[in-house]
């Protein structure tokens, strides 16, 4: 591969614009912000102040019951949908992963709009919305290659389906759900939109005190603590769940092929799981678009007339200016992302600038955000108002997925076709950009779909950084949910169908991809 | 054309000599603005300024108000600090003298007046009281007695101004004891919900609203509110809530011009407008305030039924700075 080595030299120094972008905007403020408030004291102070031990032991306890309840739905979810193949399967399938890029307060929008008083439940409810998708994406693949043969041989044996599941299937699919399982809690941990919608004023968690703290209250100190601990215990699971990642490696059934049953006598059962999953995954996002259209059992537009007709002006929200600033927040975020996503990813092999590039996905973005308002606030860095750091911050959380998306793709593109454009007199640009580039187009879209998808949900760092001009859609639906008043309520659910709607719109290629594969 | 260029050139030398001047002392012309045909007032939800009140304004400045409300105090006043500097708006509507050490110490504001006061009572509902033959409460101390369990709602401490008012009045009463007597209320079942409107207009069972408590934390001045705001006002003789007076706490709210504000002189105009003698008298009747100005008059309705406490639950300033946020913390432990 002598012909490679231009290419990967011009990529290493291009590799340098995304460590650099994460270190300034991401590193930085992160480190610093626990840096400069987090002494070890206060976290003991933290830790041993009773009221704030309530507040972690209720985050512990309802990450936990999350991650359970998700188990509980999405695992014969995940057995229906990658062992059995049925008629609305692919539907099926694309319903269950919706919520996967949904905004958090759409989903929270939704389950608040079938329990309108909110509640531990409510917020149990929409965790497990979001996270059925992640055990689904994680555990699926792995789950479809466990060898039916092997299975039906020990069912024909005697084996009941349930020892034949617990002896053949679970020690192959383990590592998958215990990794499954370390994102869930992770995810649910530090969860803020949801809790923040659904909470009211008595629910706390961690996240969410770390917000009240630092800008209800205007305790930073009390803060940051709160969020080192936070921090710790996420990547302490992360990091757990990843360990025990290597301990099973290689089932005994594993073939490496898609073992997809079709056999008739099952074909109700799966199919009747996975309906079942899919509409209580679906029902909240259903919820919200019926929400904004019915109340006290009457149909009315009264919620969509009220986002344009100039009500919401004097509480602040301009719906005009809020989707005008959502959709340029959006494509700057991806055409940030997606070129530094790019930048960061190496043909070959994984390069260091793409593992780096995963690091926000460790950190909370309620931390990121707290973070930003402590570090940038004086000159020369006093960005913390400025517009331009929202799209920013937004690239900051989308570049883990971009990476994830466009690596693969990129390693994907077959050496001996690059060769040959070598061979054929074609120099390292003009390969990459009349060969390379056009391989991995569909890479790029789906990277510039979640990124868009990514700056339309934010919520935990943007609500450190919203301000009324450039202020987002997410956080414009929290505010209208947040408030008495039958009228604002229900254009905070018109909202939030639109929100959805623009973000299923610009997942859409994501989703496919995931379905057909 | 020669003369046309002299007059043109001393017109622009006289223009840079104002803006000589306007730079060297504290740029306290409109030229010295940005866009000074607009003045952004940022203000809590509740602030709800008479129908026309800034058209006098407009018309001796040429400048429109455009006002901006963000939800309640607590939130304003966080945002505001976000943003300090580098501000979202040129006036600020909503500090008071219980945030205001947040204020200073965020460095928020060029500067700040007085510009209204007023009371932070409990009210109850007369009506509730008096078809029960039972009698209301008259102090602190009745309300965390077995007779009155279940029938006060509150606001959440640190979104709602009228919450923390209500919180400091206890520390005001009650010294160290304060957090005992909020333990009491609270095992009296007390209702914590998160802003002033939710109270009245959810929880709240007098004045006309659909609520269960007949206790609510609010003002001084909701009973001429409630007349005001009725129906039809004249069919009113009297209101439905009454004030616990020795349950009242002293507010002071403040108007100030931004640190950071494109627009220092309209907006220090602004500021004085809203002390004059005009905006004064409006605020009786729209925002539900005393005026701060000597020279302005109160509304005979107001004069009749607003409460203004003669001897009022106060705490000086600089305990308010030092304890604000132990207090809060220690309070949310007990209440929530």
């Amino acid at each position: 591969m002598a012909g490679d080595r231009p290419v990967t030299r011009t990529r290493g120094t291009w590799r340098v614009l995304p460590l650099a972008f994460l270190g300034v905007f991401f590193a930085w403020p992160v480190v610093h912000g626990l840096v400069r408030h987090g002494r070890p004291a206060e976290v003991v102070s933290v830790l041993t102040d009773p009221s704030l031990r309530g507040v972690a032991w209720f985050t512990l306890w309802q990450a936990v019951a999350s991650t359970f309840l998700t188990l509980l739905v999405g695992m014969p979810v995940t057995w229906a949908l990658s062992r059995w193949r049925f008629r609305g399967a692919g539907v099926l399938h694309a319903l269950v992963t919706v919520p996967f890029l949904m905004p958090a307060v759409v989903v929270a929008a939704g389950v608040l709009a079938i329990m309108p008083g909110g509640g531990t439940v409510a917020i149990l409810w929409a965790h497990t919305v979001f996270n059925v998708s992640v055990v689904l994406r994680v555990v699926g693949p792995r789950w479809q290659m466990v060898n039916r043969e092997t299975l039906e041989t020990a069912e024909s044996l005697g084996a009941t389906p349930w020892r034949a599941f617990a002896t053949m299937t679970w020690p192959d699919i383990r590592g998958a759900v215990r990794n499954a399982v370390a994102v869930v809690f992770a995810f649910c941990f530090s969860s803020f939109a949801v809790v923040s919608v659904l909470g009211g004023p008595s629910v706390r968690t961690l996240e969410t005190e770390v917000f009240t703290q630092a800008v209800r209250i205007g305790d930073m100190r009390t803060a940051t603590a709160l969020a080192v601990v936070q921090t710790i215990t996420v990547l302490a699971v992360l990091w757990v769940g990843r360990m025990r990642d290597g301990d099973d490696g290689g089932g005994t059934t594993l073939t490496g092929v898609r073992h997809v049953s079709e056999r008739m006598r099952m074909r109700p059962l799966p199919a009747i799981v996975a309906g079942l999953g899919a509409g209580f995954v679906i029902a909240p996002l259903v919820a919200v678009a019926m929400r904004s259209v019915r109340r006290d059992g009457r149909w009315t537009l009264l919620g969509w007339r009220a986002l344009f007709n100039g009500t919401l002006d004097n509480v602040g929200v301009d719906i005009p200016s809020v989707l005008a600033s959502s959709a340029g927040f959006a494509v700057a975020t991806v055409l940030i992302a997606v070129p530094l996503a790019l930048a960061a990813c190496r043909r070959t092999r994984q390069s260091v600038a793409e593992t780096v590039s995963m690091a926000p996905l460790l950190v909370s973005s309620v931390t990121l955000g707290l973070g930003l308002v402590i570090t940038f606030d004086r000159a020369p860095w006093d960005w913390r108002g400025d517009a331009w750091l929202l799209p920013v911050v937004h690239a900051v959380v989308a570049l883990p997925l971009a990476v994830r998306t466009i690596g693969p793709a990129l390693r994907a593109v077959g050496g001996e076709v690059l060769d040959a454009a070598s061979d054929l007199g074609a120099g390292p640009w003009r390969r990459w950009l009349t060969v390379e580039l056009p391989m991995i187009r569909p890479a790029l879209a789906r990277a510039a779909g979640i990124s868009a998808a990514v700056s339309l949900g934010e919520f935990g760092a943007t609500s450190f950084l919203s301000r009324s001009g450039t202020m987002t859609v997410p956080i414009a639906v929290g505010q209208l949910l947040g408030r008495p008043g039958p009228v604002l309520q229900q254009a905070g659910f018109a909202l939030a169908t639109v929100s959805g709607l623009a973000v299923v719109l610009s997942g859409r290629c994501y989703v496919q991809s995931t379905r057909t594969r | 054309m020669r003369r046309a260029l002299l007059v043109a050139l001393l017109g622009v030398l006289a223009l840079g000599a104002c803006g000589g001047t306007e730079s060297a002392d504290d740029s306290a012309t409109p030229a010295g603005d940005a866009n000074p045909s607009e003045v952004t007032l940022l203000a809590y939800d509740a602030f709800t300024p008479a129908e026309g009140i800034f058209d006098a304004f407009t018309a001796e400045t040429g400048a429109r108000v455009k006002v901006v409300t963000g939800g309640d105090s607590g939130t304003v006043i966080s945002k505001a600090i976000l943003t300090a500097g580098n501000p979202e708006g040129d006036v600020l509507w909503g500090v008071d003298n219980t945030t205001l050490p947040r204020a200073q110490n965020a460095d928020l504001l060029e500067s700040y007046e007085p510009v209204d006061t007023g009371d932070v009572c409990v009210n109850y509902s007369k009506k509730w009281y008096a078809q029960r033959g039972l009698q209301p409460p008259t102090g602190l101390d009745d309300l965390v007695t077995p007779q009155y369990r279940g029938q006060l709602v509150v606001q959440d401490a640190v979104n709602s101004s009228p919450g923390l008012a209500f919180l400091m009045a206890s520390v005001a009463q009650y010294g160290d004891g304060w957090q005992q007597w909020w333990r009491a209320l609270i095992d009296n079942d007390v209702k914590v919900v998160s802003d002033w409107t939710t109270a009245w207009t959810v929880e709240y069972a007098g004045g006309g609203n659909p609520g269960t408590r007949p206790l609510v934390v609010s003002y001084g001045s909701s009973p001429p509110a409630e007349i005001v705001y009725a129906a039809d006002p004249s069919a009113v003789t009297e209101p439905d809530s009454g004030v616990i007076k020795s349950t009242c706490f002293r507010q002071t709210e403040y108007a100030g011009v931004l640190r950071g504000t494109q627009n220092p002189a309209i907006a220090q105009k602004l500021v004085e407008y809203l002390l004059a003698r005009r905006f004064q008298e409006s605020m009786p009747l729209s925002l539900f305030v005393f005026p701060v100005n000597p020279d302005a008059a109160l509304p005979e309705v107001f004069a009749k039924w607003a409460v203004k406490a003669t001897k009022p639950l106060t705490l000086p300033a600089a305990d308010i700075a030092a304890n604000r946020e132990r207090w809060l913390r220690e309070w949310r432990a007990i209440a929530l």
